[in-house]
This record gives C-alpha cells, structure tokens and sequence, in this order.
C-alpha cells in the first residue's frame, strides 16, 4: 500500500509545482470540452427545445432515439469518428485525426444526446399555461422560445453540465480519435491510462486527483442547479 | 350604435369529437362589457380562447375589427389578451412580470408597470421587487391582471377572475378590470358565476350551456 501513499503524495507535487506534462493533458481536456460543448449547446438547445415543444409526426421515435443515443458506448463513437477522419474516410480531407478539433468532433456526438434529451424534458415538465401566457401577453414564436429557454434556465444549466461531466472524463474517443499524442492531444484520461500502464503512479494519480475534482465540481454544480429547479 | 368589434357566425369548436362550442352568432360591440355566465363545460373558456386568437374554430367565421382574424394573426394579440383563473407567473420579480408583455413590444416599462399595480391595489414600492414565490393567490392573481393592464389591451378577456380569492382581491380586480373601460376605452368579456355582479356591470349578459347560447329571459 505504500506506493499509492507515496504516489499520491507525489501527486499533490506535481499539481502544486505546475508540472507542464500534468497541465498539458488538463488543457488538452478543457480545450476539446470546451470547443465541443459550444457546438453541443448551439445545437442542443434548440433542438430540445424543438423536440420537447413541438408536435409532428415521428417525434415519439425521435424521442426514442435520441434517448438510445444517451447510451453510446464511447469506444463505438471513437470508431465511428475515427472511420470518418482517416485518409480513406469521407472526412479524410479534413485533416483532423489525431487533433483536439477531431476530439472535440468525437465528443459533440457523446454530449449532444444527453443536452436534447434533457432540454426536451425540462420543456415538457414546464407548466402548460406558459405557452398561452406567453401568447396571451403578444409574444411572438422568437419570444417563445426565448422566454421559454429562460424559465427553463437551472434545468438547461444542469442538462449542459451534465454534458461537460460526460465528455470531460471519457477516454474511448480521446484515446482512438486522439492517438494520445504529448504535449497534444493527450488528455487527463488517456495520460492516466497510459501512466498506470508504464507503473508512473505518481503522474497517473496526479491526473486522477484533478479529475475527480473536475467531477466533484460537475456533482456540486448538478446539485445545487437540481434544488434552484426545482424552487 | 357602435360597431361590434367581434363578429361571430356558425362558430363551431370540438375536443375529440366531442362538440364544445356551436355558436349561431355572437356581436360584440366595442368598448362594451359582455358577462359569460354558464356551468363548468359550458364553452365558455372554449369561446375566451378563440377571441383571444389561442385556437380557432373547426368551423365558422371569426371577424375582428372588421376583418377576418384567427391565430395566424398574430400581431391581433398584442390587441387582445386573456387573463385565465390560474395564470402563471414568470420565474422574476413582480416588476419582471408585469413589465414583461411591454418590453417584447420594446416599450418603456417602469412607469406603465407601476400605474397597473397601482389600479389593482399593489403599492408599486412595496411589491414591485417581490419575488413570484412571495405572492399569496390573490396577489398572484392581481399581478397578473396587471401585467395585461399595463399594455392597455383593445380587448380584455377574463375567464373567472375572482374564483377563490379573498373578498378584497375580488373586489380589486373587479375595481381594476371595469377601470380599463374607463381609462381607455377597453372591450371586455367577462366570465364569472357571480352572477349579480355581471348582471350589474355588463352591457349584456349571455348564459351558456352545452356549447350554446341560451335565449334571453
């Protein structure tokens, strides 16, 4: 048990004295969260909101689709992305294997699923009589939405966080669209899984301590979002 | 004799099959008050929505101002609008609320919210920062009467606005909502079971039953 004393004290060395490979997977795992979560949320919410309001045929299967995608293996979404970036693929032009951009391409399809679906049911749990209040009061369709997304606004932060915990502690999509490369793409979960591997506790358990406090951050915050929807 | 501002023929409106409304014809005349009285399931919340413009008829015509009007119109309802026995509140303050429909119309606000908190006897200093969860029901209520008053509407629709209200948030909206025909020339229908009250205030009194208007007595 010693060595994981140790490798934990080490650890909390590497963080407190920046060490650059530590902080160049946590960047790595920002920047491709970050850019795929602006694209899940530009996209998500609207759709959601589409999904969660509007009625037209076929929207009980697109429900339950979008649903099943809530459940995608991740390794699955890294072999899809993967088959669409390499050279021979469709996208192989594109250039972007083994990139932070193919990454966050790779996690925009984790999180998108999980942003509608919550999105389409927090709209749908919305009191009935806001629509004909809205109307009632000279809204107009752009003002609905608006107004509807805001009285929504805690149960669409924690739909959006919930996204963030989903595609910043992966690793199937990091590892195989990535290619785990230093100093690039390699992320908190790949460094992990390759560390432990070479018997380097130390920086392994340095990352693993940072993820679980970016975990432990994403549960505060899906908390305290749930108590204030709540309300 | 002033021209009717409603106009409805062979209105007809059904749920699942089930006829809600049938209406032979239905004048109402502008600046006027007409009283709905009827049972529960008389059509008359079914008859409040397609003059509020919120759905139209399986049937029959619908003229508004002189021109034929449904729910694709939707600058009417910055016209008309509806207070419905349990309104909703917005999730902000009690300024929020009743500023609400004038800043979607890009109109200056703190004034106008001020003078319609004022007619339904909310001091303006003590509510207008009060958070939508610190109102009682009758509060709520008069707020939202005053979010509809604030925008000085052509046609107020109020579908039983005083049901189970204390007796001086009744008598506030009753206050507030003849006001509005006062102040600036304001239609309203008005659904109520107070029954005396409505045989006292409106132009005509209809009774509805079974989607249809009774005769007369």
């Amino acid at each position: 048990m010693d060595y994981l004393f140790d490798g934990l004290l080490q650890a909390f060395g590497l963080i407190f004295s920046g060490d650059p490979e530590t902080f160049s997977a946590v960047w790595a795992t920002l920047l491709s969260s970050g850019m795929a979560m602006a694209v899940i949320l530009a996209l998500g919410l609207p759709l959601g909101f589409l999904l969660g309001h509007a009625r037209f045929p076929g929207r009980g299967a697109v429900r339950t689709l979008v649903d099943t995608l809530l459940s995608l293996p991740t390794v699955v979404v890294g072999l899809l992305v993967y088959a669409l970036l390499t050279r021979r693929g469709p996208l192989g032009d594109w250039d972007l294997l083994f990139s932070i951009p193919g990454i966050a391409m790779g996690l925009t399809i984790l999180g998108l699923p999980i942003v509608v679906a919550l999105t389409a049911t927090a709209v749908e749990g919305l009191d009935r009589r806001l629509r004909h209040t809205l109307l009632t009061l000279g809204a107009s369709p752009g003002q609905v939405l608006a107004t509807t997304l805001w009285e929504a606004r805690f149960s669409l932060a924690l739909a959006a966080v919930a996204a963030f915990g989903r595609v910043a502690t992966e690793v199937g999509v990091a590892m195989m669209v990535g290619g785990n490369i230093k100093w690039s793409t390699r992320t908190i979960t790949t460094a992990i899984a390759l560390e432990t591997n070479k018997g380097q506790f130390a920086l392994g358990m340095a990352l693993g301590v940072i993820l679980l406090g970016i975990a432990l951050a994403v549960n505060l915050a899906v908390a305290g979002l749930k108590r204030m929807a709540r309300e | 004799m002033t021209s009717p501002i409603y106009s409805l023929r062979q209105v007809r409106q059904a749920y699942n099959g089930r006829l809600a409304l049938d209406l032979d014809e239905l004048d109402v005349p502008e600046r006027s008050i007409l009283g709905l009285a009827g049972h529960n399931g008389s059509g008359k919340s079914t008859l409040l929505r397609i003059l509020a413009f919120l759905e139209d008829p399986a049937s029959g015509s619908v003229t508004y101002a002189g021109r034929s009007a449904g729910t694709r119109d939707a600058a009417l309802r910055r016209e008309v609008t509806l207070l419905t026995q349990e309104p909703y509140l917005l999730k902000r303050s009690v300024l929020g609320n009743v500023a609400f429909g004038l800043r979607l119309r890009g109109e200056e606000s703190r004034e106008r919210a001020a003078e319609a908190l004022d007619m339904v006897g909310l001091a303006p200093e003590k509510f207008a920062r009060r958070s939508w969860r610190e109102l009682s029901g009758g509060e709520a209520q008069r707020v939202a009467l005053a979010a509809r008053l604030a925008l000085r509407p052509r046609v107020l629709l109020l579908d039983e606005p005083t049901n189970n209200l204390d007796r001086e948030s009744a008598t506030r909206i009753k206050d507030a909502a003849l006001a509005a025909r006062t102040a600036w020339g304001a239609t309203l229908v008005v659904v109520s079971h107070d029954l005396p009250w409505l045989l006292a205030v409106a132009d005509r009194t209809v009774t509805m039953a079974d989607g249809r208007m009774l005769p007369a007595a």
